[in-house]
């Protein structure tokens, strides 16, 4: 571990603690003041600047990080008492041991002790930092009064997986590399395994099912694992009826296939699925659903939500990767799992291997990421002597810190800065040829130095580089995948937090943890909203290989977004709960009278059933966007009539920055002062352009744009055309 | 139709449903900030609620308006690098050349008028920090994130002093421009190397610090900017509601947000207690998510009378600022200029200035204000009254002598302005018909014969005293009003007696005036 600031332990720490404020500077706007952990900083009222209390203060800088102007300085060193992490696991022997390494806290007094170091933030830069947001401080704060009921209550309200979680999340670039000692410099608050305590102490509770309706919302899910878990658990909660088709003949997905014992226990993976079932989600094991069934799919259900994950192994095309003796991750893992299962047979494995014969076989893997440690971890227990090649740089290594050390601690030998360049043999693999590699920046790719290799004896390869998308579905459903990438202008409130102003994480290794995490938002926002009309995606299906709590957590934003738009299938009759759809209606105005319009045809909208909210185009959040069945695009138009008359640049700049519409019907309104010429069909164009099918048009010229004696006015014609679109016919109950 | 049963349900939308609540939101438990309405800390200084020029929807759109300040440092841009251009290349008659002509008869002379009447006007429209941050920014006026530069913050062992860096680099600019007689105007290539190391020095800040760092410390022209602008009437970007602002979550006038810039002056609509350090570029006014940002008008002289706020090195840099024009008042007097040339030739240095007579005399100047406070404090200061104790750095640090001496500077800023600008008079008045001819001169017309080239607005040296004495008298008049109420406001109720100490500071800023008034007709009568 790089340079960590000290931290002290002893009350007499607090004299060389040191807080200037940079009164010149300070603008007395009290961002420090409300986020202060120890309560330190306060108001002169003279001056109206922040003034701090030294022997308050615990040194934490999240006033450094929130300033706006950088008016504030803390010197001196953390107040916070060392962490403890129970020692590394050995097993006493290797070969055929597949108990779990990763330790949790064993007694109350470590867990509370641990728990005590954390300051309960008032802006938990933490909760950014964990994909699911799960409010950190608060069950740590529960677990400090010993009441695991009250930690699993609050850990439900964001996650369904604290058990699997806790275990395989790599904290550092998460919660713990987003914790205010993280961020200082420090040692984070050890929260993965507070969190792990709470699930091992106290049972996960299960979902709660609501009394059964006729009819309920139908809901398929394609794929068991974390993402389809999550959607499950809420679908379920909401009374929907939920069915599960999963590929393989056990739910669990990734946490099943691609994580062995070691790693996770089986009985962690599967307790959720056990739980839904008994809640009664129909499971359907060993029932793959191809692309093209899809259609029929939605036709039967009233929604879909696509959670297959990413499981098609990523192969490095050289010269001898299709000799025997080369295969791929997910079939070395399987196959090591039932052999080391009890019952199974390690022998035989070995021979199917073709590694039985020889006195020391070696085999290497290519990676150096969780699933290459977990595969090389798993060859060691099969008695084989393993090394992992990555071309990246130690420093950008992708595999957790700890499971890094634990696999060297194992026997791995982990080289980085090596790429596989050939692989040798008459028909089985027999030798490698490895090239060096050197990479300056985690961004950059490395750079192979084709005049350095090391030729390496090899009796297996296995590939473990990653995983990537079933092309089928790339290919039936377009807006998906999706690119994680957050715009260039992040939302106040993250900057505010101070998460994305300080990345020295030295217990991270710098990772960015800020910017990942906004990222991650993105992922987020983009499963709450169809891809297409009642068809939702989540998890690596929807952003390519992720991690296990963002496919969960996307689930859940997945099935939220079912819940609120209950959608409904062709031939489903409509039960007493069906609502007005939601229009969202959308302005880019200049003086108002856009606005205006928009408004109007809102109210008028809302006369008509459905749930009309309107924003200007800079005001639209996602969750506005992720919640619309529908969209008004209200635009003034601009130009030069004898030119070209084009949508307000707002306005297009806002239909280019759309994810997807997901094939939601979109109405466009237009006002201008003389003539609109072709401004509406080029916008028209643009939003087909990203998956809105266009319902309506209309322009409003000055005199058309009010009320007016003839019944309906072209404002109210123009709604009524819409709504005749959108709005559904509303059976009147009994 | 159905219409009637749901439309009360569609108005209640706006409320999320509780499981849309961003699980973030949830777990943000903020402190609840402290209510500056408590001690009325801005009572006085917020502008009247009806002088919010923003009010309008004219002006609003054009602060709202990405190129707002773009078109204001535009043509500001393109003069001064025709001033480098023109002034290397051009005719040595400074007269005649443009570059001289335009920077010293009428350039200088409307900087001291805006910053009078406006505030920092220069500063939103200044081409020496507007190039600075368009490299800086990396867009003329476009919102990105493109910023180049190390963006460092600006060393706390400097920053504390708040303006007097940029003092420093005043004094040390204008001996400078008194050497190599740069602004009489001299060698016309000279001027176009001042302005060419303000701009580079600009542009190196720009590179290595973040947002306005130059201007708000460096830049040799703030601190005067910034003091005797506090006379302005324009009070600058205000928040509307300071509840709105109190309660705001992101703050993005300070750090900016895709439709504008974080404050590059280090201001906070929310805070702003005088017009010192807005630099009316009209980020925040963009960037402000709740449209709570007016652009106010204030009464005249309100930035130096009514901020509870007495910034150290603002009075410090009034007293130094007030010492450097009575040096320049001074060197045009006969006995100055024998002295100065006695301290040369016994100092070994070439010629006038003598640093010396320079700083020695800043020096002089800016102790008998220093002491001026210390004797109000001796002899009006009561036993019992202690100021309140605050701060701990050099700018909000208080004292005894602090309570009285800052008040007091604060007070003269009138007629330290009137003293500089009517020092720019004669220049103005003898030769601004001279910018024209040096325009004509590019083109081949005008020459020092033509009768315009000689002309003056006023060309006797009685009619420039009397201009210069009736300024003066306006900025004492001022300067004893301002006075009055300072001490009023704030000596009064530290004083034994209160009447004695406000009749006292506008008798104190009334002998300033005089004293300098009388300098001017002595300088124009030594001419």
């Amino acid at each position: 571990m790089t340079t960590l600031i000290p931290t002290t332990t002893d009350a007499a720490g607090t004299a060389s603690r040191h807080v200037t404020v940079l009164v010149d500077r300070c603008a007395g706007c009290q961002e420090c003041v409300i986020r202060c952990p120890a309560g330190a900083l306060s108001m002169e009222p003279v001056t109206w600047t922040a003034i701090a209390d030294d022997a308050a203060c615990v040194g934490c800088r999240q006033c450094e990080r929130v300033c706006p102007f950088s008016a504030i300085v803390v010197e001196g060193p953390l107040a916070v008492a060392d962490r403890y992490d129970p020692p590394l696991h050995h097993p006493v022997e290797l070969r055929g041991n597949v108990e779990e390494t990763r330790r949790g806290y064993d007694t109350w007094d470590e867990v509370v002790a641990e728990a005590t170091r954390c300051l309960t933030c008032p802006d938990p830069t933490c909760v950014r930092g964990c994909p699911a947001h799960n409010d950190i401080p608060q069950f740590v704060a529960a677990v400090r009064e010993r009441d695991l009921d009250r930690a699993h209550a609050i850990l439900q309200r964001t996650t369904v997986l604290p058990d699997a979680c806790s275990r395989v999340c790599n904290q550092a670039a998460q919660c713990e590399g987003a914790c205010t000692w993280s961020l200082a410099g420090g040692v984070p608050v050890a929260i993965g395994r507070i969190e792990r305590f709470i699930a091992d102490h106290a049972p996960v509770p299960p979902p709660v099912v609501p009394a059964p309706v006729t009819d309920p919302l139908s809901v398929g899910i394609i794929g068991a694992g974390p993402a389809g878990l999550g959607a499950a658990f809420d679908l379920v909660e909401a009374g929907a009826h939920v069915t599960v088709y999963e590929r393989e003949a056990q739910p669990g997905g990734l946490l099943l296939w691609g994580m062995p014992d070691f790693t996770l226990p089986d009985e962690v993976a599967t307790r959720p699925w056990t739980q839904l079932v008994a809640a009664g989600v129909d499971l359907r094991c060993s029932t793959p659903i191809p692309a093209d069934a899809l259609d029929h799919l939605l036709s039967v259900h009233d929604a879909v939500v696509v959670a297959n994950g990413a499981g098609v192994p990523i192969r490095l095309p050289v010269p001898g990767a299709d000799l025997e003796g080369v295969v791929d991750a997910t079939h070395f893992l399987q196959g090591s799992k039932d052999a080391l299962m009890p019952g199974g047979d390690v022998v035989a494995w070995r021979s199917a291997l073709g590694v039985d014969h020889q006195r020391d076989p070696h085999v290497l893997v290519l990676g150096a990421g969780n699933t290459a440690m977990d595969v090389a971890r798993m060859a060691r227990r099969l008695g084989l002597a393993a090394t992992c090649v990555d071309w990246l740089d130690e420093r950008f290594a992708l595999a957790r810190p700890d499971e890094l050390a634990e696999a060297r601690a194992e026997g791995v030998e982990v080289l980085f800065s090596r790429t596989l360049t050939e692989l040798g043999g008459t028909v089985r693999v027999s030798r490698a040829r490895l090239a060096h590699t050197t990479q300056r920046e985690r961004t950059t790719p490395p750079t192979v130095l084709a005049d350095q290799t090391d030729d390496l004896e090899v009796d297996l390869v296995v590939m473990a580089m990653g995983y990537r998308l079933d092309g089928a579905y790339r290919e039936a459903v377009a807006s998906a995948p999706i690119t994680k990438r957050a715009g260039i202008h992040p939302h106040g409130r993250w900057r505010a937090s101070g998460l994305l102003a300080n990345p020295a994480s030295a217990y991270n290794h710098h990772t960015e943890v800020g910017s990942l995490s906004l990222d991650r938002e993105v992922g987020l926002w983009a499963a709450a909203a169809p891809r297409r009309e009642r068809l939702w995606f989540a998890g690596d299906a929807l952003t390519g290989p992720g991690t296990v709590v963002e496919a969960m957590a996307q689930g859940r934003r997945a099935a939220r977004a079912i819940i609120d738009a209950a959608p409904t299938r062709p031939d489903r009759s409509l039960g007493a709960g069906a609502h007005g759809p939601r229009v969202l209606v959308v302005y880019a105005s200049s003086g108002g009278t856009t606005r205006d319009l928009a408004q109007r045809l809102s109210d008028q909208l809302g006369g008509q059933g459905a749930h009309a909210t309107v924003r200007s185009v800079a005001e639209v959040l996602p969750v506005d966007l992720a919640h619309a069945d529908a969209l008004v695009l209200a635009t003034w138009v601009e130009g030069l009539v004898v030119a070209r008359v084009r949508a307000a640049s707002a306005m297009r700049a806002f239909v280019g920055r759309l994810d997807t519409l997901g094939g939601r019907p979109v109405a466009l309104a237009a006002t201008y002062g003389v003539n609109p010429r072709g401004a509406l069909s080029e916008l028209a164009a643009q939003v087909e352009a990203h998956g809105g099918v266009v319902v309506a048009t209309e322009s409003f010229g000055p005199r058309e744009r009010g009320t007016s004696r003839v019944r309906p006015s072209k404002v109210e014609a123009f709604a009524n055309r819409i709504a005749a679109h959108v709005v559904r016919r509303i059976p009147v109950t009994s | 139709m159905a219409a009637g049963t749901t439309t009360d349900t569609a108005r209640t939308t706006a409320v999320a449903p509780p499981h849309l609540i961003d699980p973030v939101e949830v777990a943000i438990r903020t402190r609840a900030p402290e209510d500056p309405a408590r001690t009325n800390r801005f009572e006085d200084t917020d502008p009247p609620r009806g002088l919010d020029l923003a009010r309008s929807p004219r002006v609003a759109r054009i602060l709202r308006d990405r190129k707002f300040q773009f078109l204001l440092i535009l043509p500001n841009q393109i003069i001064f690098w025709l001033v480098i251009g023109i002034g290397l290349v051009g005719t040595v008659d400074p007269g005649l050349n443009f570059a001289t002509a335009i920077t010293w008869y009428l350039w200088f002379c409307l900087v001291f008028v805006m910053m009078v009447v406006v505030g920092r006007a220069w500063c939103a429209m200044c081409p020496f920090g507007g190039f600075g941050e368009w490299v800086q920014r990396h867009t003329f006026f476009k919102r990105t994130n493109k910023s180049i530069g190390l963006g460092l913050k600006m060393p706390e062992s400097v920053a504390q002093y708040g303006f007097l860096l940029s003092v420093g680099a005043f004094l040390a600019l204008t001996w400078i421009e008194e050497f190599f007689n740069i602004a009489g105007p001299g060698n016309p290539a000279d001027t176009s190397f001042m302005v060419l190391g303000i701009v580079s020095s600009a542009l190196l800040f720009f590179l290595v610090f973040e947002r306005r760092t130059f201007c708000r410390y460096v830049c040799p022209l703030s601190a005067l900017i910034g003091s005797v602008g506090s006379m302005g009437s324009v009070a600058g970007f205000r928040t509307r509601d300071r509840e709105v602002c109190q309660r705001c979550t992101t703050k993005d006038c300070m750090r900016g947000d895709a439709d504008g810039y974080g404050c590059p002056w280090y201001t906070w609509p929310g805070s702003a207690d005088s017009n010192l350090a807005c630099g009316l570029c009209s980020e925040c006014y963009k960037a402000c998510p709740s449209d709570n940002i007016g652009l106010y008008l204030q009464k005249p002289l309100t930035s130096v009378v009514m901020p509870s706020r007495r910034r150290a090195d603002v009075a410090w840099a009034v007293a130094i600022l007030f010492g450097l024009v009575v040096y320049q008042q001074l060197n045009a007097l006969v006995p100055f200029a024998n002295f100065d040339s006695w301290l040369n030739a016994h100092t070994f240095f070439p010629h006038y200035p003598n640093p010396v007579s320079y700083f020695g005399i800043i020096g002089a100047v800016a102790v008998v204000m220093a002491v001026a406070g210390a004797g109000f404090q001796r002899a009006f200061a009561s036993r019992d009254a202690l100021p309140a104790r605050a701060g701990r750095t050099f700018v909000d640090r208080t004292s005894p002598f602090r309570a009285y001496f800052l008040p007091l500077m604060y007070g003269i800023i009138p007629v330290v302005g009137a003293d500089y600008f009517a020092r720019q008079l004669p220049k103005f008045f003898q030769h601004l018909p001279r910018v024209p001819v040096s325009i004509g001169h590019l083109f081949g017309y005008g020459t020092a014969q033509s009768s315009l080239y000689n002309a003056s607005l006023i060309s006797s040296n009685a009619g420039i005293i009397a201009v210069q004495v009736g300024v003066m008298a306006l900025g004492t008049l001022a300067a004893m009003w301002t006075s009055w109420r300072v001490a009023g406001r704030d000596l009064a109720p530290l004083s034994r007696h209160p009447r004695a100490v406000q009749v006292s500071a506008a008798g104190f800023a009334l002998a300033l005036g005089i004293v300098t008034a009388i300098l001017y007709v002595l300088m124009n009568a030594a001419d």
